[in-house]
């Protein structure tokens, strides 16, 4: 057991699901003390046992931690499984946390995971059986998470046997509960929750018939660590299911026994992955089949993965939610429902059901809670702030991820960010020391034969399941400077990296070629392998088996292993030529550029500026505030107004925080850690140097020409509602009718998302309006009314109040008309089967966000920065990097993110203001190795460098020869392709590597 | 002619095109086997030679893909690439081989679905031209 240090201050981490392990990797980076802790003897949580998650329909967990070497974690962070917290006592910053640690009953450092013990005493031997192997090893801790095993020492009866089965001798049968207490600064929670057993309802089946399952299980059985080896088969006869069918919120969105009145937030999302999985993976004749109330698909480019399901997949969707189901004798089963456009109800056999269940707070975090002492919802999930979402009720306790709310991934990460910044600054940052010298020392490969490695290191049959990968190897086995050829699975686990370490070390091979992801992602992963390994990073060549080879030709697989040959060699044959290259080091400049004083911008700023970093703070408008300026009061009835004077009072008063209003960005020049940027306020330009930028441009309020919007007088936004509520009561007391418009101008052919907002803003503003004047009747025109999580309440209450929810469709579109003087909507009712007319004093559009455009194209012009397609920020992981931009150091947050609410906005403000702290306090940045150089002998002095390069970094210097200055260049290897005596040469990308890739595409072995 | 599988080379920028690749992978967009990338860091950096050297060592097809107008991660490293291609169609046009052979497009990282379809519409395109006249010559083991 590893030791835990009880001296230093710390953050103390609760939890290691994927947002835990987020917080104290945020920590760790930022050089901070962490101590991450679970009860369970392996983290990684619920992730490592989903099979696939949307919206990328893959794993993609190793991509979390690609800018932390191991030795910098090794240094911060410490990692206690089966832990517990059983007291907290003293205050924010200085809290004495009691920890209980069970007894594993096996030395994990004589472990080697060999399984002997687990075949002989299987009962009695804990290694997450039939689940996941991810879990153990997702996050390449040796030390941390244990690739060990643990014995439940109650079931064993003959001892002696047990050492006798363990040729390492790592069994210790009287290890015994440890207590420690250690000093905490902070703490934060990431607790998750359980899902929902769908057994205790009687109407199911659930637990009760063999072919009915929740969701989880579903995953377990198509995940191919799974109970039958990723293949889909019914439970009751191993035949693979012809139909299957989905129910949404089973126990969610309910009134009856067991249910709960919440929205779980990710089951409509997580049923079309499913089904969408099913289709692509186990036949496309497989019929799927979606029972859902509201298809809730709010997340950002969500509502394009719908689209995708229902019109490339060819999901059944069936808008009901269907009252039993009865198992028939073949133990298939029969769903009864009502279609909304038929009184009759239908009858309908499906092989297989799988239910949606949500998420359930345990008893065990209720009684964490306790022992916290932070407050509870009525629901049982944290207590937090509304306007700051990662505060509990106690000062310096953190909460992130679905213990918060129900969340999906992606926003459990950016809380998880949030939590960790905020709870960070009760800790200092450990002194900075450049990691390089942590490494072995490189080996000098100069002058030896090229002896190659070549690995396959795929990912839970990623590559596998389309891609014969022995004969990959077998082919690459035949150059004879290939030393060794060999496969692993799991390219994120510790142990296929430190295998790999070792061959490179034993074989002293001094070449590499790893086949697997993407080497966008992977590449800083598999260099940082070679660093371990003693070997330069640059000896590495990656071949891209997964994103651009099994997964873009799955309908042609022999094709598709030709091609895999091809690549590989064409691996092979390039790195033969790569060399060991030297990386350019830079200071970064320790200040940030905020663009945006919106409640997101001055919210970063602050928090960086506490810290002590000179924030500049650039907003376009003449003054701060932003959106939020037009906003009164949110869903839970904070006053908007008040917050943002707060903010804006704090901001102006800051002494670390330099405010520029009425300017823009204007130039901008320099490399990644060191930028200088031209603001133009007026007539004047300031120029400021900065490391970090973070983009907080917010967006804009949708104004679309639609249902009479601009030309009738009684048409307007629910902005413009607002502040009739906010300004002028009596309107609205005279009014007798109102209708709201939903998903006016979005989820429309030209802006194809939602815009996550407006349902809740309706409902919002309906009970407003209803306690303004109690006679009023409402009428919210919706096509899928998206109150997510505990929203649903708010939605519930306004439907208790009698607020009319009518839906339609896009073939069924409301029309507003004026007529005598009077506004009059018609609908359809689906229910009645009819249309119907209702005069209204209002209409009110609920228009959502829309990206800033033309603010966006500028600054992605600027800063070289992806959008997306309908303008807003691209993130570089839409799941597990949400946050941070493809360019490093560049962050988004906020609505120029995608639209969500204010708290929303809030938890991204914190969690970008965390990921900068943790690129500023590595005061270097490594530039890498690629950059241009001149031979001054080939140099003509012809000038045509000086003037392609875009940054004007070449010059003619006193030798009378090109020369480029390497911590300018920018690597992109224009001036190379430009120059006519072949003069340059990008480093890492040399001309002769580029033509023996060609070689090796074409070469036949 | 009818079973000919062309080999189709495609120079991809790594911020935009590769990415978009990547996409097209992650959404299992399926395009055409043939088309084998390499990556460079701006298509800037993809000299005229490359593209020459491609087409001699045995792909009938050559594409280079870089970001959308005005996206370049490098200002204009794609208006570069774009006279290099340009260039090399008129070369070809004068030993007297389709230019088609060589093309240049664009596509932003959020481009999956375009980039997939690009790929399958080079792949017929250089399928109705037949082998190359180099790969003809070298008697490539298909």
């Amino acid at each position: 057991m590893q030791k835990i240090k009880q001296d230093e201050k710390r953050v103390l981490v609760i939890g290691g699901g994927v947002g835990g392990i987020k917080a104290a990797l945020d920590l760790s980076e930022s050089r901070k003390q962490v101590l991450l802790i679970d009860s369970d003897y392996a983290i990684g949580g619920l992730m490592t046992q989903l099979d696939r998650t949307f919206p990328t329909n893959n794993c993609d967990l190793c991509t979390v931690s690609p800018h932390l070497s191991a030795t910098t974690r090794e240094k911060f962070l410490q990692i206690s499984p089966m832990t517990e917290l059983t007291s907290l006592s003293g205050e924010a910053g200085n809290f004495t946390a009691t920890l209980n640690t069970a007894p594993r009953f096996i030395d994990i450092d004589k472990c080697t995971a060999c399984g002997e013990c687990l075949k002989k005493f299987p009962e009695a031997v804990r290694f997450t059986p039939g689940l996941d192997p991810r879990a153990p090893t997702c996050m390449r801790y040796p030390q941390a998470t244990p690739y060990a095993y643990s014995i439940d020492m109650e079931k064993i009866d003959d001892v002696e046997a047990l050492k006798a089965v363990c040729k390492a001798g790592a069994i210790v049968p009287d290890d015994s509960e440890q207590q420690i207490q250690v000093n905490v600064a902070s703490v934060v929670l990431s607790v998750g929750a359980e899902l929902f057993n769908p057994g205790v309802l009687d109407n199911f089946g659930g637990g009760k018939f063999d072919n009915v399952v929740p969701g989880l299980e579903y995953e377990r059985i198509m995940s191919a660590s799974g109970p039958f080896q990723g293949n889909l088969v019914r439970k009751s006869d191993q035949q693979r299911p012809k139909k299957v069918a989905w129910i949404q919120c089973v126990g969610s969105r309910g009134i009856n026994r067991h249910d709960v009145s919440y929205c779980s937030s990710v089951c409509c999302m997580y049923a079309l992955k499913e089904a969408m999985v099913t289709k692509e993976r186990f036949g496309n004749d497989i019929e799927t089949t979606i029972f859902f109330m509201d298809m809730r698909t709010f997340g950002k480019d969500y509502e394009p993965y719908y689209n995708r399901a229902k019109e490339d997949f060819g999901i059944r969707l069936i808008r009901c939610r269907p009252h039993s189901i009865i198992e028939l004798p073949d133990k298939s089963l029969e769903i009864t429902y009502a279609k909304e456009d038929l009184s009759l109800m239908e009858k309908e056999q499906f092989d297989m059901v799988v239910l949606s269940t949500g998420f359930r707070p345990s008893q065990k975090t209720i009684d964490l809670a306790g022992t916290l002492g932070i407050d509870l919802t009525e629901h049982n999930f944290a207590k937090s702030g509304t306007m700051d979402p990662v505060t509990t009720s106690k000062d310096g306790v953190y909460v992130c991820g679905v213990f918060e709310s129900p969340k999906d991934i992606p926003e459990t990460l950016v809380q998880a960010s949030a939590a960790a910044s905020m709870a960070g600054t009760a800790v200092p940052s450990g002194e900075w020391v450049e990691d390089l010298s942590l490494y072995p020392p490189q080996r000098d490969v100069e002058g030896e034969d090229t002896k190659i490695g070549v690995f396959v290191v795929d990912c839970d049959g990623e590559i596998g399941q389309s891609l014969d990968i022995d004969k990959i190897l077998e082919n690459a086995k035949t150059n004879p400077d290939v030393a060794v050829a060999e496969a692993f699975n799991l390219s994120c686990s510790f142990e296929s990296m430190e295998k790999i370490e070792g061959l490179i070390k034993e074989q002293k091979l001094n070449r590499v070629v790893i086949g697997s992801g993407s080497p966008r992602i992977q590449e800083i992963m598999f260099q940082d392998m070679l660093r371990r390994a003693g070997l330069n990073p640059y000896l590495l060549e990656l071949v891209n088996l997964r994103d651009q080879n099994a997964w873009a030709h799955n309908d042609a697989p022999a094709k598709s292993l030709e091609k895999a040959f091809q690549l590989v060699q064409s691996g092979i044959s390039g790195v033969r030529k790569a060399k060991p290259l030297a990386e350019n080091m830079l200071p970064t400049s320790q200040n940030a550029l905020v663009v945006g004083g919106g409640v997101t911008g001055m919210t970063s700023a602050l928090e960086l500026a506490d810290q002590g970093t000179l924030t500049y703070l650039v907003e376009k408008a003449p003054v701060l505030g932003g959106q939020a300026l037009n906003l009164s009061q949110t869903i839970e009835g904070d006053d908007v107004a008040a917050f943002v004077k707060d903010l804006v009072n704090k901001v102006s008063a800051h002494e670390n925080i330099k405010v520029f209003i009425d300017a823009v960005i204007a130039e901008h020049k320099g490399v990644p850690g060191k930028f200088t940027t031209g603001v133009k306020i007026g007539a004047r330009t300031e120029q400021i140097d900065h490391g970090v930028t973070i983009l907080a441009t917010g967006a804009t309020p949708n104004r679309p020409a639609m249902y009479g919007l601009g030309e009738l007088d009684k048409v307007m936004t629910q902005l413009d509602l607002d502040a009739i509520l906010e300004n002028d009561e009596s309107k609205i007391k005279a009014m007798g009718q109102l209708v709201m418009i939903q998903c006016a101008g979005s989820r429309e052919a030209d802006n194809p998302n939602c815009s996550r907002i407006c349902c809740q803003a309706a409902v919002k503003n309906a009970l407003r309006l209803l306690d303004v004047n109690p006679d009023l009747e409402i009428f919210v025109l919706y096509r899928d009314i998206r109150t997510y999580g505990f929203q649903e309440d708010y939605y519930k209450t306004a439907r208790d109040k009698g607020v009319k929810f009518i839906r339609f469709d896009l073939e069924h579109r409301p029309v507003v008309r004026e007529e005598a003087g009077k506004t009059i909507v018609r609908a359809h009712d689906f229910i009645l089967g009819q249309d119907i007319e209702i005069e209204a004093d209002c209409v009110a559009l609920s228009t959502g966000l829309v990206a800033n455009t033309e603010t966006n194209k500028e600054l992605c012009g600027l800063f070289n920065l992806p959008k997306t397609e309908d303008g807003f920020f691209l993130e570089d992981h839409v799941k597990l990097k949400p946050v941070d931009m493809a360019l490093r150091g560049f962050f988004v947050a906020g609505t120029a993110h995608s639209p969500k609410v204010i708290r929303e906005s809030i938890t991204q403000a914190h969690a970008v203001a965390g990921r900068a702290r943790t690129m500023l306090a590595n005061k270097e940045i490594t530039l890498g190795a690629a950059f241009a150089t001149v031979d001054p002998v080939k140099c003509a002095v012809c000038l045509i460098c000086v003037r392609a390069c875009p940054y004007d970094v070449p010059f003619i210097n006193t030798e009378r020869h090109s020369e480029i200055d390497p911590a300018k260049c920018r690597g992109c290897g224009i001036c190379v392709a430009e120059c006519p005596a072949k003069a340059i040469q990008l480093r890492a990308w040399e001309d002769d590597q580029i033509l023996a890739k060609l070689d090796g595409l074409f070469e036949r072995v | 002619m009818s079973n000919f599988e062309p080999e189709i080379v495609a120079f991809c920028c790594h911020y935009c095109a590769y990415t978009a690749a990547d996409m097209a992978g992650t959404r299992r967009i399926s395009y055409p086997s043939n088309v084998k990338i390499i990556r460079v860091p701006c298509t800037g950096k993809v000299d005229a030679i490359h593209l020459m050297k491609a087409l001699e060592k045995g792909a009938d097809g050559v594409y280079v893909a870089g970001c959308l107008d005005g996206d370049c991660h490098f200002k204009n490293g794609n208006l570069r690439a774009t006279a290099h291609v340009e260039k090399i169609k008129k070369v070809l046009e004068d030993l007297g081989w389709e230019p088609e052979r060589v093309a240049m497009m664009y596509f932003s990282a959020g481009m999956g679905e375009q980039f997939a379809q690009g790929a399958k519409e080079f792949t017929e395109k250089i399928k109705s031209l037949g082998p190359s006249p180099a790969s003809q010559t070298v008697g490539k083991a298909v």
